[in-house]
């Protein structure tokens, strides 16, 4: 990366490498306008995250931290949410972006409904699912008493289920912007590959590992890394529908930060943090080799 | 150092707030939000009064009472607290801490010449340990308090068949009466999934370990000495931990309580009440018949649901103290002293004084309390004897209980507690048992270890 | 690898655009009536997973408290005096709706603009002025952009503390643009960098100050990629819930999605009115994307997955 840094002032525009006079005026006006941003960057970026760090500075935190039971769940959740929340949405994405190829005008029109999760604000959606999955006057239970006269399963108030229902809402949130993502990819494919596997007598399987495949890889693994990434901080499909309860059992990363704030217990907040960051920052480095061009 | 920057920092980022230019003519007060619209109507009349009689601007700022604590958190690392804090929060779950770091105002010499005037165990609640003086000294003023109560729906007791009078008052009996009598009775007689208790068991709820305090005292559990030593290594307080815990956890286990319960924030085991979904609650309070009364005189109802509701508050539900303790002597409760604090911080400490003064004052303080229609008891003798509390049976049954005294709970004795209580290893123990099904006294001895090692931090 | 993630604007556009008969080729494999079958076999379940929330929602919205509350699932009695009621302010935990919608829209309008000049001066200065160390500040901005929001929540709410703008507008306003603009410059700049270069020339040619070359070519070329931008930003700081809910908490300065998170918190949860509220709250996002959808289907979708 250095090695690009260090050529970005020669190669400037070619504008400003004919007219060497102008460079001066144009470097002047290119730094003003940076300077917004800049300034924005080290306020409400370097600050907080230096802050953070100095929070975070004290060895006993760490030491509290990992004494605090919560924080070994939280660490256990996390990875469950991650791995299968993010593996089965992709894996869904891949296949609805498929079945969204096909030309029908009832799938034009589904696909308009389908972006609705994504579209509207994630409060009211999930605290309506959370009001559904009440037991005692959600109207799940309350189907299941009328259907069967037994009480319902104790969805949020149980803590495998309410972690699994938060997958679940989390996949509901954003399959639509993966799905759409992984459609582009297909459609950006060229309609000759397919007809050629066509004449070859291929069958679908075959038509989409061999053609497919090969060419939506990349994207792919590119869309579960930044999945990962924003997954990893998915706040509200965890606090929104189960507050991370019952009992702090279903807490995430995400969350994890804001029980300790109400704890006032800043600094354990910000080193829960820390130790995610082993994790995060390989991933941010692949993603910035990969987008930064 | 860092001050320093920050300051500079303020400085250069001029983009709003009216930074406090000058101080001395103005106070700055956070309140958490009243449960009811003339309690913070007569916190508005009294301030006003005060600022025409001072000439001091007071600027009120009233948050959510989930958000006090981070707020002022906040506000305390930056520098910058505001003069005086009121949280109903404040009590259990940060004031002993701040007192121990010296972050507020000792108001000995405000109180003494009004110590009179209080009730026995009121100020009592606000004499806290300083680590910086190493002494201890009164951090607060006290403006009301709370206790625990039962709230029964009288007109669900009669569809399952049962009198008021047929409430048992021996201990085992009482539970099994409303889980085991009460629930099948009126589900047969209704064909509606009703639970016979509200059991609040929910970590992000103080009324579940306010609750269960009261299930360790039937049992003699006490957790700290008077000086806040831990006595959680006495095999006595072992065992009866593993009974209230049992005693507590047992009717969630049999079906007798909501399920949500385990997820259950303070608002909640108000809204089963109000829906009916439980035939009886404990509670921290009698919010829940102050909201029936307050239907009742809401101009934006119709008559007819004002009507409904007065019959409610009147006459069908029921106020009503705990039974008796397995030994068969009476129940003893535990009371909430929710004080204000001036920060050791503020900027106007002058005034700040001059405010706790004033809001003590019996003519200023009483309304303010009286606005939440029961919900908080006065601390002074002169308003415990106001006619307020003889106007109808919920507020007798509130006066009654506290007439016959209350005892402070662990945090007043030993700060951690109010860590331990933000935790709520009290709630974490009662869903170890009922959510992941492990044994009452493993879960017992979790609790305690976890106290130990809060302690010793 | 550009065209994956950067192209999403454009390529989902298209995608959601799909035009007939793009693969005469594709569609003799689906000839048989069978397929179609397999393929409502595929769209009535992702049907129906994707609208049961939101008629719940709607549900209760027009449904009087008892039916709500007695787990119907259609509404027996519809009525609108749940949007009565909200809108004439008449329940206590609503008694600012009105203030408090008026500050939702002025801080997503505000971020919107704000981050649209931060951004687009910035992608200018990388993109067509080759500033020195735009390249370093375009790494910065992405790295910005890929550290989870939820992880910078907390030191971001002891930072405005710090600056003294805890609980006034400016907090969210301030921490929503710098949550959109590494995403917004990254935006701008890839698609600035594809217009041709020719252009600036001329008009240096013709003796254009980076000013005007800014106002006079850049802004009407650009003008696409803006709206996507400005919209972006917007719909995130509508959106916003856990910012909103650190930085705010004065009823009076309280975004709608705040004021909706402490109705949990109420002593008798009215979620008839919640859920008529949320409704409300939801509508004009929904508007917006539908409304431009063809422009802004990248810069939304961002928006969605990073808040």
């Amino acid at each position: 990366m250095s090695a690009t840094l260090a050529t970005t002032g020669v190669g400037a525009a070619p504008v400003t490498a004919r007219r060497p006079f102008r460079l001066n005026a144009w470097q002047t006006w290119g730094a003003i306008l940076l300077a917004p941003y800049l300034l924005v960057f080290v306020f409400f970026v370097v600050y907080p995250v230096g802050y953070g760090l100095w929070l975070a500075r004290h060895p006993a935190s760490y030491v509290h931290l990992v004494a605090d039971p919560i924080f070994a769940g939280t660490v256990v959740n996390t990875l469950i949410f991650l791995i299968v929340g993010i593996n089965v949405k992709m894996a869904i994405a891949l296949f609805l972006s498929g079945f969204f190829t096909h030309e029908r005008r009832w799938i034009r029109w589904l696909s308009v409904l389908f972006i609705l999760p994504w579209a509207v604000p994630s409060i009211p959606t999930i605290l309506s699912v959370r009001f559904m999955l009440n037991p005692e006057w959600g109207v799940v239970n309350q189907l299941i008493f009328r259907l069967t006269a037994e009480d319902g399963p104790n969805w949020l108030n149980d803590p495998r289920l309410g972690l699994t229902l938060a997958i679940g809402v989390h996949i509901w949130k954003s399959l639509p912007f993966w799905t759409l993502i992984l459609l582009a990819g297909r459609l950006s494919i060229s309609a000759d590959l397919y007809e050629a596997a066509s004449v070859d007598g291929a069958s679908g399987w075959q038509k989409f590992t061999h053609v497919t495949w090969p060419s939506m890889r990349a994207l792919y693994v590119t869309c579960t890394i930044l999945s990962m990434i924003w997954t990893l901080g998915d706040f509200n499909s965890v606090y929104l529908l189960t507050g991370g309860g019952p009992a702090d059992l279903t807490h995430v990363l995400a969350t994890l930060g804001i029980r300790y704030l109400r704890l006032d217990q800043v600094d354990l907040s910000m080193a829960a943090v820390v130790c995610a960051m082993p994790f995060v920052l390989p991933l941010v480095y692949v993603l910035m080799r990969r987008l930064s061009k | 150092m860092r001050r320093g920057i920050v300051r500079t920092l303020s400085l250069g980022l001029l983009v709003t707030t009216s930074l406090p230019a000058l101080a001395q003519d103005k106070l700055t007060v956070w309140f958490s939000k009243g449960f009811y619209r003339s309690e913070d109507e007569s916190l508005w009349a009294a301030i006003k009064k005060f600022e025409d009689k001072t000439g001091i601007k007071v600027e009120l700022s009233q948050y959510a009472i989930q958000d006090m604590i981070p707020k002022t958190v906040a506000a305390l690392d930056s520098g910058a607290p505001p003069d005086i804090g009121y949280a109903d929060t404040y009590n259990n779950q940060a004031m002993g801490k701040w007192a121990f770091e010296g972050k507020l105002e000792d108001l000995t010499d405000v109180l003494q010449p009004i110590m009179s005037r209080f009730a026995p165990q009121t100020v009592e609640h606000t004499l806290l340990y300083n680590d910086q003086t190493k002494k201890k000294a009164y951090y607060g003023f006290p403006m009301k308090r709370q206790t625990l109560h039962t709230e029964i729906w009288g007109d669900m007791l009669d569809k399952a068949g049962f009198k008021q009078s047929d409430i048992p008052t021996n201990w085992a009996e009482y539970w099994s009466f409303w889980c085991d009598k009460v629930q099948p009775a009126y589900r047969k007689a209704s064909g509606s999934r009703v639970y016979g208790i509200g059991a609040p068991m929910g970590v992000e709820s103080t009324d579940s370990f306010q609750s269960f305090y009261a299930f360790m005292d039937a049992y003699d559990v006490k957790l700290v000495d008077n000086d806040g030593k831990l006595t959680v290594d006495d095999p006595k307080v072992r065992d009866g931990l593993v009974k209230a815990l049992k005693d507590y956890t047992e009717p969630y286990v049999k079906g007798c309580v909501p399920p949500s319960a385990t997820t259950w924030k303070d608002p909640d085991n108000n809204v089963a009440f109000h829906n009916r979904t439980t035939v009886m609650t404990h509670n921290f309070t009698i919010s829940i018949a102050a909201k029936w009364y307050e239907d009742s005189v809401n101009p934006s109802s119709t008559p007819e649901q004002r009507e409904a509701a007065k019959k409610a508050y009147e006459e069908t539900i029921i106020t009503a103290p705990f039974p008796n303790r397995p030994d068969g002597k009476p129940m003893t409760y535990r009371a909430d002293v929710k004080p204000g604090v001036v920060f050791a911080g503020a900027k106007n400490k002058a005034a700040a004084k001059e405010f706790v003064k004033f809001m003590m004052e019996e003519e200023n303080l009483r309304p303010y309390i009286e606005g939440a229609l029961g919900r908080w008891f006065p601390v002074t003798k002169d308003s415990i004897e106001s006619p307020f509390w003889q106007a109808d049976k919920h507020r007798k049954a509130v006066y009654n209980q506290f007439k016959s005294g209350t005892e402070p709970f662990d945090y007043v004795k030993n700060y951690k507690f109010t860590q331990l209580n933000n935790e709520n290893v009290f709630a974490k123990a009662m869903n170890r048992v009922v959510s992941e099904k492990i044994p009452v006294e493993k879960a017992a001895d979790e609790m305690l270890a976890r106290i130990k090692q809060v302690a010793a931090q | 690898m550009s065209a994956g993630i950067a192209g999403t604007p454009a390529a989902t556009a298209r995608a959601l655009d799909l035009p007939p008969l793009r693969r005469p080729g594709r569609r003799d494999r689906w000839r048989a009536a069978g397929n179609e079958a397999k393929l409502l076999l595929v769209g009535i379940p992702v049907l129906i997973w994707t609208l049961i929330p939101i008629y719940h929602l709607v549900l209760f919205a027009i449904s009087p408290k008892q039916d709500a509350f007695s787990g119907a699932l259609f509404p027996a009695n519809p009525t609108l005096r749940n949007f009565e009621i909200v809108f004439g302010q008449r329940h206590y935990f609503q008694a600012h709706f009105w203030q408090q919608l008026g500050n939702s829209v002025l801080i997503a309008f505000t971020t919107g603009v704000l981050t649209l000049v931060i951004a687009t001066s910035a992608a200018f200065a990388i993109s067509r002025l080759k500033v020195r160390g735009g390249r370093t500040v375009m790494n910065l901005a992405l790295f910005t952009y890929f550290i989870p929001a939820a992880f910078l929540a907390v030191p971001m709410y002891k930072t405005m503390g710090a600056y003294g703008l805890l609980n006034t507008k400016w907090a969210l306003i301030l921490a929503m643009v710098t949550i959109a603009s590494p995403y917004a410059i990254w935006v701008l700049k890839q698609a600035s960098d594809k217009l041709p270069l020719e252009l600036d020339e001329a008009a240096v040619m013709d003796g254009a100050t980076p000013m005007q070359l800014f106002r006079l070519v850049y802004l009407p070329l650009m003008a696409p990629s803006l709206v996507a931008i400005g919209i972006y930003a917007l719909l995130l700081a509508w959106n916003e819930y856990l910012f909103a809910f650190l930085l705010l908490s004065g009823d009076r300065d309280l975004t709608l999605p705040v004021a909706l998170g402490n109705f949990l918190a109420a002593d008798d949860s009215p979620w008839e009115l919640l859920m008529t509220t949320g409704l409300i709250y939801a509508l004009p996002p929904a508007a917006i994307y539908y409304a431009f959808r063809r422009y802004m289907v990248g810069g939304l979708t961002a928006g969605a997955v990073k808040s």
